[in-house]
């Protein structure tokens, strides 16, 4: 009876997505769980809301919103503006400009922002070569830096999704298109768009809520004043030993409903993640 | 006439991403390099030499060991789930879809912060387990993500031709569905792989001092340049290495 039982579509569908929902909902569901009630429970008190009072009454907490939002926003749209020009100029070339452009993607964060500082900073290798730069881009208010290392780490990435999807198939559908007599404006919205639409949207949903939560990039370049919102987590924990995880905890909690939130706006503005 | 030019524009793209990171190699192995000289004043291995004299040989194997268990964990269990999605098998998948993705808004800080409060509880502070666990939130769906963008009607059609040309299912998965979907599978693994091997912020807190290559490079960034350059080189070899074989799987054609 249980093998008719499994062999029914809806059932088998089911059984098939167990193994992965149920992990995620023990191992992420357990960490909400977990920063909560730190959030509510500082370290040797009593249950209290008081960290919560007190973090959404902190000026800085909106100038910190603000400030990781707009770094986010402009960061994601540039790396995938970006990507998709590198996939359309390289889709044709063989593994090594493919293994060339990958070279930044392993590449952790922190380290493209040692790199941006190398080269960027005051005395850096970038004005050793051009004498001076004419903006400031390493700890400036705006967030320049940050934004160019996001950028610079981010769209070798979204554009090796791209071309991952532009292997199988692409190039004869291009090139019958193309056979047809499509103009290269054509080609571009018949063919190539719905294929690299659904890794685009997906790439640039993981990119952002990725900027929105990361610390290293801020510490390492950003200004000193706002600080992101994952900044200030961090530096609530080094300020107060005592409510410092609880202030952390309720402000790592405030990104990720933002974060969950914006994506789930971004599905429904692209209607189908996966395109076509 | 287009090939020569898209060819330059080909190489330009490559080398504004590869030679900024040749200033990496170089900063690594400059015991001293002034401004505002282009050159390094002095070539050595004091990097070298400071990098490896702390707990960085242990580092390297826990993050190894972690990223490729987190990996292997991931790719079996993402797999099927990935399978119903991809095919669009569910009438309302977006529910499922937003549970999987989820974890991957929330920052890994906050991940693994949260998850200490039990690992502790549990005894586990530190040990493989809560890493794994820990890194398993984020890369499993990254890679049931990757993995869902490849399966579609073509693989199914693939599969329905292998069953009906008598293939048991273990040599239809061996001989066809892994085969056709090896660039996915090579893309997810390798994603998945770059994000536990790299992830500072769950590893820091989970961790329990235990030594992770991130978290024993971070206080070197600022405070000495070229022992971050050296260990950040480390940092990219079995990456790149990871990436060779992945571009190799992903031309292998069916």
């Amino acid at each position: 009876m249980s093998g008719a039982l499994l062999r029914h579509p809806r059932v088998r569908n089911y059984a098939r997505l167990a193994p992965a929902i149920l992990t995620i909902t023990l191992l992420f569901g357990g960490a909400l769980a977990g920063a909560v009630r730190t959030s509510v429970l500082p370290l040797g008190q009593d249950a209290t809301l008081a960290t919560w009072s007190s973090l959404l009454h902190a000026p800085e907490l909106v100038d910190a919103a603000l400030f990781t939002l707009r770094t986010a926003l402009i960061s994601t749209l540039l790396a995938a503006a970006v990507a998709v020009a590198i996939a359309l100029a390289v889709w044709r070339r063989g593994t090594w400009v493919r293994a060339l452009l990958a070279l930044a993607v392993p590449i952790p964060h922190l380290l493209v922002a040692t790199v941006a500082v190398l080269w960027l900073a005051p005395g850096g290798l970038a004005e050793r070569v051009l004498g001076a730069l004419p903006i400031t881009l390493v700890r400036d208010r705006a967030g320049l830096g940050v934004v160019l290392v996001y950028v610079y780490k981010e769209a070798p990435f979204l554009a090796l999704l791209l071309l991952a999807a532009m292997g199988q198939g692409y190039r004869e559908r291009e090139e019958a298109c193309a056979a047809l007599g499509a103009s290269a404006s054509q080609r571009l919205r018949w063919v190539t768009w719905p294929t690299i639409r659904g890794p685009l949207v997906v790439g640039s949903i993981i990119v952002f809520a990725y900027v929105l939560g990361a610390f290293e990039v801020p510490l390492a370049l950003g200004p000193s004043y706002p600080p992101t919102l994952a900044e200030y987590a961090f530096n609530a924990t080094r300020g107060d030993l005592i409510s410092g995880q609880s202030t952390a905890a309720a402000t790592l909690l405030l990104t990720s409903v933002a974060a969950m939130l914006l994506a789930v706006l971004a599905v429904r503005l692209a209607k189908d993640p996966q395109g076509d | 006439m287009t090939e020569p030019r898209g060819r330059l524009g080909a190489a330009l793209i490559a080398a504004l991403f590869s030679v900024p990171l040749l200033a990496l190699v170089t900063r690594a192995f400059a015991d001293s390099w002034r401004a505002p000289a282009l050159v390094p004043q002095e070539l050595g291995l004091r990097g070298v030499r400071i990098a490896f004299s702390g707990d960085t040989g242990t580092a390297f194997l826990n993050s190894l060991q972690v990223a490729t268990l987190t990996v292997a964990i991931a790719l079996i269990l993402a797999w099927p789930a990935a399978r119903v999605l991809g095919e669009r098998r569910l009438r309302h998948p977006a529910t499922v879809f937003i549970l999987l993705a989820a974890p991957l808004l929330v920052p890994s800080y906050a991940v693994g912060s949260g998850l200490t409060e039990w690992f502790i509880r549990l005894g586990l502070d530190g040990s493989t387990t809560a890493l794994v666990a820990a890194h398993l939130t984020f890369v499993l769906p990254y890679v049931t993500i990757v993995l869902l963008s490849g399966f579609g009607p073509g693989l199914t059609t693939l599969e329905e031709m292998a069953r009906v040309s008598g293939l048991s299912p273990l040599r239809g998965l061996a001989l066809v569905s892994l085969p056709a979907s090896a660039p996915t599978v090579a893309a997810a693994a390798l994603l998945g792989f770059l994000v536990s091997w790299s992830d500072y912020g769950s590893s820091l807190a989970v961790g329990g001092g235990r030594p992770m290559l991130p978290v024993v490079l971070l206080p070197f960034v600022g405070a000495d340049p070229q022992v971050a350059a050296t260990l950040a080189l480390l940092f990219l070899a079995p990456a790149l290495l990871f990436l060779v074989l992945t571009v190799r799987a992903g031309r292998r054609p069916l």
